[in-house]
């Protein structure tokens, strides 16, 4: 592919230029990212960016310095190896680095790019949200929300010889549909634009929107909750966080201390690291320094089995490397989410959250508020919107009796932590929704 | 002349001939130092730089936005043309507000005052300093972990549009803070740390001012502490929060409700809506009669405070909140235009390849008179909280729930035991209601985080939140999973 071609070229050349180093990693970005904003049923944002940033560690024994320039000239690529040198010569050494990660072969890559996205115009992304405001008119209510298209190149290269690419895209759709008193979400994301269907999202946003004309009071307490898997991604996060040896073995604050081989949660839990689920088109490495990534589960039916190792922390910890992990997987159960519902008595289900914490690491307590979507469920149907909640609970108890849906989607393409999530709906006994707002 | 008038006269030059009803162009040189030590070693120094431009056009009051870091005359046309064929996309959207045109030409100079530039303190002795920091946290041997680090960034920034102005600007922040964590009998580690949203508008003497080396050996003993300290009970109680802690709260539940575009639903998707409207303005009452809240982007040493914002509004002290009741919100050119609420110059970006937006940017809670430790001293039953492990709040910015690191008991006036993991839960006005003391300048200090998120694609802005200590009454603490 062309642009892995045009990232490792660039990369290699920041090597060749740092050959005066005991050892070199050279990382470069390439970015084009496009949204068409939303909101009152018209844009409001609508932008493009494209951005490419070359990053060079250089290493003088056990010191180095890093850094990242956007200026790929030959002089640029100078100034850049004469920077990290620099700062490799002051800084003090890191005592625990012993080395950059040898070349290893990869395993074949799942698909990851799609024209449709890589291709798609200013006037393909509006002609997506145009059917959005129409259905919303239809109804005489108004939207919010997002349609996006990206194209990412990553390359990574070191002085030992390993030189990995990846070229992948995203793309996705997000529509809240607000009437006078209730809102309702639907999104949609996928590597290829043209799967994205803007018709049916916001459809059921828009029906959400409008199960109730007024949301009703429900008394605050510990209910059967079923959260679709926008939700669900959210909460699991709090387990998703200590899953690595640097907070395993390093920081020793992860719930997994002293857990780990012994059964914890319901067989129904099994949470993996697999870089080769088709939803996600993630890089078989590591992206950070090319480390070949291992798949394997965090938990398995219920019991913890493992964690994360970097090369950093493989080192210094005498454990096999297995990279970061980029793709997070809940395996799906074998009810539908319909007939998850069906089988509850009375509960609650919630589509959507919203600035989820973890309070206590420990117990992966975490805080939150239901938004855009809660609604009650009686005899297995969902029978009028609810107004929001604030919730409180521990996932570690809350995973102790779980049941998943049949059908995991792609959840989260991307976030801050730099991995994508694969979750099918949940459904829990006894959640904590320890507080009720005054609106929908 | 600044260094890309003439590529900025060709991009606007391009975006007219494109058909653009009006432009301006953005160049942004940025670089970040960050130096970070972890458990005796230093885990990071980098330096990153990084230089481009973002292009705003505006056709038939239709903004488009194109950012780039591509420099040949060929890819200046291709932003401008792509700003403007995005902006005329969006025109064909039936029903729309449309946007100002912005008027004016202004040429200006602006730079942040500093006294001490970063670049005469060696690296060497910045790490040495994290170092020495950072062994005075390990106090103990159950603590596991500590860290401490500084960084800082400068921005120059030439701004040019198509009525005229060309405004020159150079922004400087630097920050530090330093922690530890300690495990006790039971295995939940706990961290304390120095004030983490210790970032301000200056040089390495905002590092001076951060005062680690003092402040590490107390944190470190603190966290042992925490590590045995039983949890705060849960109850209704008189609560005091540490600066630190009021500055989050401001900036939760002040700043992000008071954002204008928020407020008029643009934010509805991602961070949500607020739970005042512009109509609201001169009259809901947002607090107690102590609660004055200022928008100023000219303060010192606020990571906001800027010459010009992102679309060339000069900074002006607004009051948001008099004496308990709503006058104004954060606005932008658009947002203030479409309520007739004054402009506050909170328009910023992330960086040249984000589109601009209103940001919390300056808010400054109006001190009052006391210190910390007198309206301890006057407090018959409550107690005190600091530092922040956890902050959550709903999309109106109504119902939150607040983790601080620590709680100290307060008895009849004096400061007592210890707990950790606090936690309090309100909802915005009525707890604003309730603060009955804030302090004097004694305990006023300037904070700022430079990472609070916002917008699709998310960006993170630089914002400062002043204030003393406060007390409010009768606020639920301790609230627990099992509740």
């Amino acid at each position: 592919m062309h642009e892995d071609d045009r990232a490792l070229t660039l990369a290699h050349a920041a090597l060749t230029a740092a050959a005066g180093a005991d050892q070199a990693q050279a990382n470069v970005t390439i970015s084009d990212a496009s949204y068409a904003r939303f909101a009152q049923n018209y844009v409001t944002q609508n932008l493009e960016s494209q951005q490419t940033t070359l990053s060079l560690t250089y290493y003088i024994g056990k010191k180095s310095g890093s850094v990242t320039t956007a200026d790929t000239s030959a002089e640029g690529i100078a100034r850049l190896v004469a920077q990290a040198k620099a700062i490799a010569q002051r800084v003090p050494p890191d005592n625990r680095f012993v080395s950059l990660p040898a070349p290893q072969p990869y395993a074949s890559p799942v698909r990851s790019y799609f024209a449709a996205t890589a291709e798609a115009s200013p006037a393909d992304r509006i002609a997506h949200v145009l059917p959005v405001f129409a259905r919303m008119k239809a109804s005489n209510i108004t939207c919010s929300g997002y349609t996006t298209t990206q194209t990412t190149t990553m390359a990574v290269a070191n002085s030992l010889g390993l030189a990995a690419a990846y070229t992948g895209t995203s793309a996705g759709m997000q529509v809240k549909a607000m009437a006078a008193a209730t809102s309702g979400y639907a999104e949609s994301y996928a590597l290829d634009y043209a799967t994205i269907d803007p018709v049916a999202v916001a459809e059921r946003a828009a029906s959400k929107a409008t199960v109730s004309a007024t949301p009703a009071d429900l008394v605050p307490g510990r209910y059967t909750v079923v959260m679709e898997p926008s939700a669900f991604q959210a909460a699991v996060k709090a387990l998703i966080e200590g899953l690595d040896a640097g907070d395993v073995l390093d920081d020793q604050d992860s719930w997994m201390i002293g857990r780990i081989g012994t059964p914890l949660f319901s067989p129904n839990f099994t949470l993996r690291s697999d870089w080769s689920n088709p939803l996600l088109g993630n890089a078989p490495f590591d992206l950070s320094d090319g480390t070949p990534l291992t798949r394997f589960a965090f938990v398995d039916r219920g019991v913890p089995a493992a964690y994360s190792v970097s090369t950093y922390m493989g080192h210094k910890f005498g454990k096999p490397v297995t990279g970061v992990a980029n793709s997070m997987i809940v395996d799906p159960g074998t009810k539908s989410r319909e007939e998850l519902i069906a089988s509850v008595e009375r509960g609650v289900l919630i589509s959507r959250t919203w600035y989820e914490r973890v309070v206590n690491p420990r117990d992966a307590s975490i805080t939150g508020i239901t938004r855009d979507g809660v609604y009650l469920i009686e005899n297995g149907k969902l029978t009028r919107a609810l107004k929001n909640f604030r919730y409180f609970v521990s996932m570690i108890d809350m995973m102790k009796d779980v049941e998943f849906s049949n059908r995991a989607v792609l959840a989260e393409p991307e976030d801050d932590l730099g991995y994508s999530c694969v979750v099918p709906d949940a459904k829990f006994a006894n959640f904590n929704l320890a507080a009720q707002t005054s609106y929908a | 002349m600044g260094t890309y008038a003439a590529a900025s006269a060709r991009i606007l030059d391009s975006a007219l001939k494109a058909g653009a009803d009006y432009a301006d162009v953005q160049f942004w040189a940025m670089r970040s130092e960050d130096l970070y030590v972890r458990n005796g070693d230093v885990r990071d120094a980098s330096d990153t730089r990084s230089l481009g431009y973002g292009v705003r056009a505006l056709v038939d009051g239709s903004w488009g936005f194109y950012g780039s870091d591509r420099l040949s005359d060929a890819d200046f046309d291709r932003a401008a043309a792509s700003a403007t064929a995005i902006a005329r996309s969006g025109a064909e959207v039936a029903g729309r507000v449309r946007a100002v045109t912005p008027a004016g030409s202004i040429v200006a100079r602006w730079e942040t005052p500093y006294r001490i530039d970063p670049e005469t303190v060696s690296l060497g002795r910045r790490a040495a300093y994290l170092l020495d920091v950072e062994k005075s946290l390990h106090v103990a041997k159950n603590v596991v972990a500590a860290f401490a680090l500084m960084q800082f960034s400068t921005t120059r920034k030439e701004f040019y549009s198509t009525t005229g102005s060309a405004i020159e600007q150079t922004i400087r922040q630097a920050g530090g803070y330093c922690g530890a964590t300690a495990v006790g009998r039971d295995r939940d580690p706990q961290t304390r740390t120095t004030p983490d949203l210790f970032n301000q508008g200056g040089g390495y003497e905002v590092i001076e001012r951060a005062n680690m080396a003092a402040l590490a050996p107390e944190t470190g003993r603190e966290a042992v502490i925490l590590a045995d300290a039983p949890r705060l009970p849960p109850g209704t109680t008189d609560l005091i929060l540490s600066s630190n802690v009021l500055s989050l709260q401001m900036h939760e539940s002040i700043g992000h409700p008071l954002e204008l575009d928020r407020a008029l639903g643009w934010e509805a998707n991602f961070s949500g809506i607020s739970w005042v409207r512009p109509s609201d303005a001169g009259h809901v009452r947002y607090g107690s009669d102590l609660l004055t809240i200022y928008a100023d982007n000219a303060m010192p040493l606020g990571l906001a405070t800027v010459g010009y914002d992102d679309e060339a509004v000069k900074p002006q002290r607004v009051p948001l909140i008099e004496r308990g009741i709503l006058r104004a919100f954060l606005s932008s050119r658009d947002t203030a235009a479409q309520t007739g609420l004054p402009q506050t110059a909170s328009t910023h970006a992330q960086d040249w390849a984000s589109i601009p937006m209103v940001r919390i940017s300056n808010i400054a809670l109006e001190p009052h008179d006391g210190t910390l430790a007198s309206i301890v001293a006057e407090t018959k039953e409550g107690i005190v909280v600091d530092g922040m492990t956890s902050w959550s709040i709903d999309d109106h910015r109504l119902n939150f729930q607040f983790g601080p690191q620590i709680a100290y008991a307060v008895k009849n006036g004096k400061r007592g035991r210890i707990y950790k993991q606090p936690t309090y839960t309100g909802v915005t006005p009525h707890f604003w209601g309730s603060m009955d003391r804030v302090g004097g300048h004694a305990d006023y200090v300037v904070l700022g985080t430079t990472n609070c998120g916002k917008g699709e694609p998310e960006q993170n802005g630089h914002t400062t939140h002043a204030c003393s200590v406060a007390r409010f009454r009768n606020v639920k603490v301790g609230v627990k999973t099992d509740a």
